[in-house]
């Protein structure tokens, strides 16, 4: 058999090509615009500043946003791996009735636009007294990332071979002590990369926290009121940090995630 | 003196020690508590009316009777459906592509930088867009370097702005999900198919593509969902004038206050998502077996 040959397809590099460029186009326009002296985001350039940057870490309300996202993003990111870790590892090697509507359950919340995770958290916990906050957000976003750390750890713990338990059980170790002894380190970069991505997806997550909160602000809720209340030039500094920091730490966790299918 | 019964086969897969069901607890107790509890209420809240009465449709009434909400229904449906069909026009020339053109070593790294970008936040990149469309955008700045006049381009803050911008989401994850399938195939099929006088054409129409269904409802889906209950892009790319359910949910709950109201958005939305996922309990089985 002849080894298979695609003919020269150029069109599908051209096509490859073209969506990339303009997936970047706009990312590198607002990355101009972060060095544009100009107060207005018109062409043409005018001189080079980093005054934007600076400005940014000036203006409380930023900080403020910021300081809470990642107090939010950090809190959210460890409750979902951990809950996520412990379900993952029972639905993998454990059998009991209600199985299959439990996996349904827990992974329901990614077949739902988010507005409706947000929408029903706010009426239903404004009507039994509850006042939106913050703690709601931390709610409503670790509903947000349960099911993609549940998958993530899920493929994970099915690719370890059973045999390392069985023999820590057979030398009488308790399932938690294997549990935690082999099953926790041999899934750690799993794990590491889960942290990250549901951080990343709590980080940046807006919708949720601009449902359940009144007058707290999250970074990203500050940088939606800054887009459609009025007009501040410091926004594309903002966007230019925000998406390197998401960027950066995506890269990370994808790599790890590759690393660990070799391990 | 007891002796070991019998190992019935495969029972080294069930657990010796204690059975660990419990370990869903945690998980299961939140979505119950803050997903479950809360849909239901909302869901019972659409059928209550203002007087506190028994059990009404007005809601519904009110909702289907009104113009302006049906046509925001409408227009969220359009706009999800659009991106959908236009996204997959193009990622699956681009999954064939990153699975069967390019050599397997660029492979991962072609599709990250495909998907990078879409690590950032929803708003952040739809703002990054207006920059580029606007009417004193990038684009009409260089337009009218070129054409030497003043060019309205009058793109931003329209529908077709918002389909634009959902499009280019869809197209980042309609090509992973196909593309998590395409890997899969096993390529002697083409080369059989090839040995038999196939092009590369015939072997994407009749071996390729019809595998890959499972992998493209998959993204079709869930685009449409995040897509159809998208606040951030039509509000942003899309402007108000013309707002779909999502803009209308919120404008209701932080400005009327009418619950009842609101209530009635979320759960016709919810069960447009409900129609929209039911082609994957087709696929159930390729699922299972994917995840």
């Amino acid at each position: 058999m002849k080894p298979l040959r695609i003919g020269s397809q150029s069109w599908l590099v051209l096509l490859f090509s073209a969506v990339v460029a303009i997936i970047y186009l706009p990312i590198g326009v607002m990355a101009v615009f972060s060095v544009n002296s100009g107060r207005y985001q018109v062409m043409p350039f005018r001189e080079f500043t980093w005054n934007w940057f600076g400005r940014v870490f000036r203006d409380d309300q930023y900080v403020a946003g910021l300081a809470n996202s990642i107090g939010l993003a950090a809190s959210v990111s460890v409750t979902a791996t951990a809950v996520a870790f412990l379900c993952a590892y029972s639905l993998v090697n454990s059998r009991f009735p209600g199985r299959t509507f439990v996996t349904i359950m827990v992974l329901a919340p990614l077949a739902v636009p988010l507005i409706l995770i947000g929408i029903g958290l706010r009426i239903y916990f404004v009507s039994i007294g509850f006042e939106p906050s913050l703690g709601l957000v931390f709610a409503g976003q670790v509903i947000y990332v349960l099911p993609l750390a549940i998958l993530n750890l899920r493929n994970r713990i099915a690719q370890l071979p059973r045999s390392h338990e069985e023999a820590a059980w057979a030398l009488g170790a308790s399932r938690a002590r294997s549990l935690v002894e082999i099953v926790l380190p041999s899934c750690r970069l799993a794990i590491v990369a889960t942290l990250i991505m549901t951080f990343t997806f709590a980080f940046d997550e807006f919708v949720i926290a601009y449902f359940l909160t009144n007058f707290s602000i999250t970074l990203p809720i500050k940088i939606w009121t800054s887009l459609v209340t009025g007009f501040d030039p410091a926004i594309n500094a903002v966007g230019v940090m925000v998406f390197s920091f998401s960027m950066a730490l995506g890269i990370v966790a994808q790599l790890l995630s590759m690393r660990r299918t070799h391990v | 003196m007891v002796t070991a019964a019998p190992v019935p086969a495969g029972s080294a897969r069930r657990a010796p020690v204690a059975n660990l069901w419990y370990g869903i607890i945690p998980a299961v107790a939140l979505v119950a508590g803050f997903f479950a509890v809360p849909i239901a209420y909302i869901v019972g809240l659409s059928f209550s009316g203002s007087e506190g009465e028994g059990a009404t449709l007005s809601n519904y009434f009110a909702f289907f009777s009104n113009d302006r909400f049906t046509d925001a229904l409408l227009r969220s449906m359009l706009l999800a459906t659009s991106a959908v069909a236009l996204a997959s026009v193009v990622a699956l020339p681009l999954a064939w592509f990153l699975a069967f053109v390019v050599p397997a070593r660029r492979r991962f790294l072609l599709l990250f930088l495909l998907i990078a970008p879409f690590w950032t936040s929803f708003t952040i990149r739809a703002f990054s867009w207006q920059l580029v469309l606007s009417d004193s955008g990038v684009i009409a700045f260089w337009l009218e370097k070129l054409l030497g006049r003043p060019v309205a381009l009058g793109f931003l803050y329209s529908m077709e702005a918002s389909i634009f911008g959902l499009t280019l989401f869809g197209i980042m994850l309609i090509t992973v999900t196909v593309f998590s399938v395409m890997v899969t195939i096993d390529r002697r099929m083409l080369e059989a198919n090839q040995d038999l006088g196939g092009g590369s054409w015939s072997g994407f129409r009749e071996i390729v593509l019809p595998l890959s269904v499972p992998g493209w409802i998959v993204g079709a889906v869930l685009t449409f969902i995040i897509c159809v209950g998208d606040y951030a892009v039509p509000t942003l790319l899309g402007g108000g004038f013309k707002p779909v359910l999502a803009q209308l949910m919120l404008s209701t709950l932080k400005g009327t206050y009418d619950l009842p109201m609101a209530a009635t958005f979320a759960v016709v939305l919810m069960f447009v998502v409900i129609l929209a996922a039911a082609p994957l309990a087709l696929i159930r089985n390729q699922v299972r077996m994917l995840s």
